[in-house]
């Protein structure tokens, strides 16, 4: 019950410690700046935007967590970050599959793909609570659906703070997942960048035979980028979220600054690991 | 060019059947096991008093733990393959391999967390050990045995540039992320509390009162994998078919329209659709079951 429990709205920015953040933030820029070439200062920054993107993207995703499961609050019975990454790394197979397409249509692939995961997913839910428990759809943080206008409260059961999908926690999912998408192929797209441009010279062999390697790499690094970011989002909501109505949707500014910092840190680590041999 | 589309929307055909098998192996796995959110009240249970003989392997998450299993399957069939076996005898012992690894999890996990529970006195059922966990296994080994499978397809036969490992990792995170959204609700209202009223929430008051007793004697993990095997289990499987065929078949068609804005606007199309799905049901709930109070016509 503790998610339950953990209701709270949306909480202030911490000045000082967004201060130290940025901080943190422009010198892990700065590192890279000077220990790598421009082209790697430049993918760094498109991780960071990716990173970013999951981050947001992570507090649209309507995720109820174990009172979901009885029917005691609304959205998806599992947990953020997971339910987050599922999404989104579905949108990576999608997003690095058009990678030969250029970066715009590799993304968009990609943010496609994660919210056709969610609209899937989001589809089933209501489905299991309408048709194989006989609940309909209601929201336990908003009198009216802010999307359809429709009334919640009454759709309450009894002793419970809501239950399913209401629309707005739906098209919530979708967008999430296409950010999720979004953010995860873009970190690949610009790893790849790096790791073809790089790998070459410091193995001393043809593009064509560290493609392979340079592929699996940077697909491994953007799942764990993805997952680092879903994991601090989730943090930030601390439980349960319905979804861009809900008031603990306000907290994203925190998650963005925590995000920017983390993915700057990955991504410097992931990068360096080739830069710092032969360019 | 017709023949690799055809060979495409065949194999594409292939994935996602595979995917409805996987999704509902894995979704009514984690109910035997108790693995998905539900198991919340398995382990509150006996702190209020309500001891039970359900099995509960709750130590992660349905998404991690299935990342790892099927990840671990497509490494060692990955491994397998590298040594020039042949591909079906690869994925069936990296798959089984990784069974066994989610048997040690599950029977480190179930002791675990029950013997954690021994001041409620809770006891750990031996019997329920050497029954329930063999059950898992073999429902766990179907669902990693088809998503190791279908990934094997992307990557041999559609071309998917990541390597088969990564592919297990990201599929099997995609698959436990479906089959617990789309099950969990089915097992956790509608089987721990089915002494609760049909088409309501559970009250939070009635939190840990779970099931406990059975047609004959005490009810154990092996009814609960009955019961979501006929719902929880097909819908989930559903869910993470429909999510890898159309996955796949909006790339495989439409990937080479205009440049590749097709894949785009038909996934888009297709997100619209079911969104439009998603608000009939929404609205038929509140059509046919009505509010549960008259607070509305006041409101």
């Amino acid at each position: 019950m503790s998610a339950i429990a953990a209701k709270g709205g949306p909480a202030s920015m911490d000045m000082p410690s967004t201060l130290i953040g940025l901080v943190l933030f422009i010198i892990l820029l700065g590192l890279m700046f000077v220990l790598g070439p421009i082209s790697a200062f430049y993918a760094l920054i498109g991780v960071v935007v990716g990173g970013v993107l999951i981050g947001f993207g992570v507090h649209f995703v309507p995720v109820g967590g174990a009172p979901a499961a009885m029917g005691q609050a609304p959205g998806i019975a599992t947990g953020v970050a997971m339910l987050a990454a599922g999404a989104g790394l579905a949108g990576l197979f999608g997003g690095a599959w058009a990678a030969g397409q250029g970066t715009v249509i590799a993304v968009l692939t990609g943010g496609v793909g994660g919210g056709l995961m969610m609209a899937i997913t989001g589809l089933m839910v209501n489905a299991i609570y309408v048709y194989g428990m006989g609940i309909p759809a209601a929201s336990g943080k908003v009198t009216k659906d802010p999307l359809t206008g429709d009334l919640q409260a009454a759709y309450k059961s009894q002793g419970t703070e809501g239950h399913g999908l209401p629309f707005v926690s739906y098209v919530g999912g979708v967008i999430g997942g296409f950010f999720g998408g979004a953010g995860g192929t873009l970190i690949y797209l610009e790893l790849l960048g790096v790791y073809e441009q790089a790998l070459p010279a410091l193995f001393n062999a043809k593009i064509e035979q560290i493609i392979p390697l340079a592929v699996a790499l940077a697909g491994t690094f953007a799942v764990g980028i993805f997952l680092v970011n879903a994991v601090l989002a989730a943090y930030n909501i601390t439980g349960t979220i319905e979804g861009p109505h809900d008031p603990k949707f306000k907290r994203f500014p925190r998650a963005i600054v925590a995000s920017m910092i983390a993915s700057a840190l990955c991504g410097l680590f992931a990068i360096l690991l080739v830069v710092m041999g032969k360019f | 060019m017709v023949d690799n589309i055809v060979f495409g929307i065949g194999i594409t055909a292939l994935a996602g059947a595979l995917a409805a098998v996987a999704g509902a192996a894995e979704d009514v796995e984690s109910d035997i096991g108790s693995q998905g959110d539900p198991n919340s009240q398995v382990q509150l249970a006996p702190q209020m008093g309500f001891i039970h003989r359900i099995f509960n392997k709750a130590i992660a998450g349905e998404p991690p733990a299935y990342g790892l299993w099927c990840a671990l399957g497509a490494g060692i069939a990955w491994a397998f393959l590298a040594m020039q076996f042949n591909p079906i005898l690869a994925i069936i012992l990296g798959c089984a391999l990784a069974t066994f690894v989610q048997g040690v999890y599950a029977t480190t996990a179930y002791l675990g967390r029950t013997a954690s529970l021994a001041k409620f006195g809770q006891p750990v059922y031996i019997d329920i050990l050497k029954s329930m966990t063999s059950v898992t296994m073999a429902h766990a080994f179907v669902a990693i045995f088809t998503t190791v499978s279908l990934c094997y397809l992307m990557n041999a036969a559609l071309g998917h540039p990541f390597p088969l490992p990564l592919l297990g990792l990201i599929w099997g995170i995609a698959l436990g992320a479906a089959g617990s959204a789309t099950g969990n609700p089915f097992y956790g209202k509608e089987r721990q509390y089915q002494n609760q009223k049909f088409g309501a929430g559970v009250p939070i008051s009635a939190s840990g009162n779970i099931v406990r007793y059975a047609e004959a004697g005490q009810r154990n993990s092996l009814d609960n994998g009955w019961f979501s095997s006929k719902l929880g289990g097909p819908a989930s499987g559903i869910c993470f078919g429909l999510i890898v065929f159309l996955e796949l078949w909006r790339t495989v068609i439409f990937d080479k329209v205009s440049g590749g804005w097709g894949a785009i606007i038909v996934g888009i199309i297709l997100i619209l659709v079911f969104a439009v799905v998603d608000r009939y049901i929404e609205t038929w709930a509140r059509k046919n079951y009505g509010p549960y109070t008259t607070e509305e016509t006041t409101a």
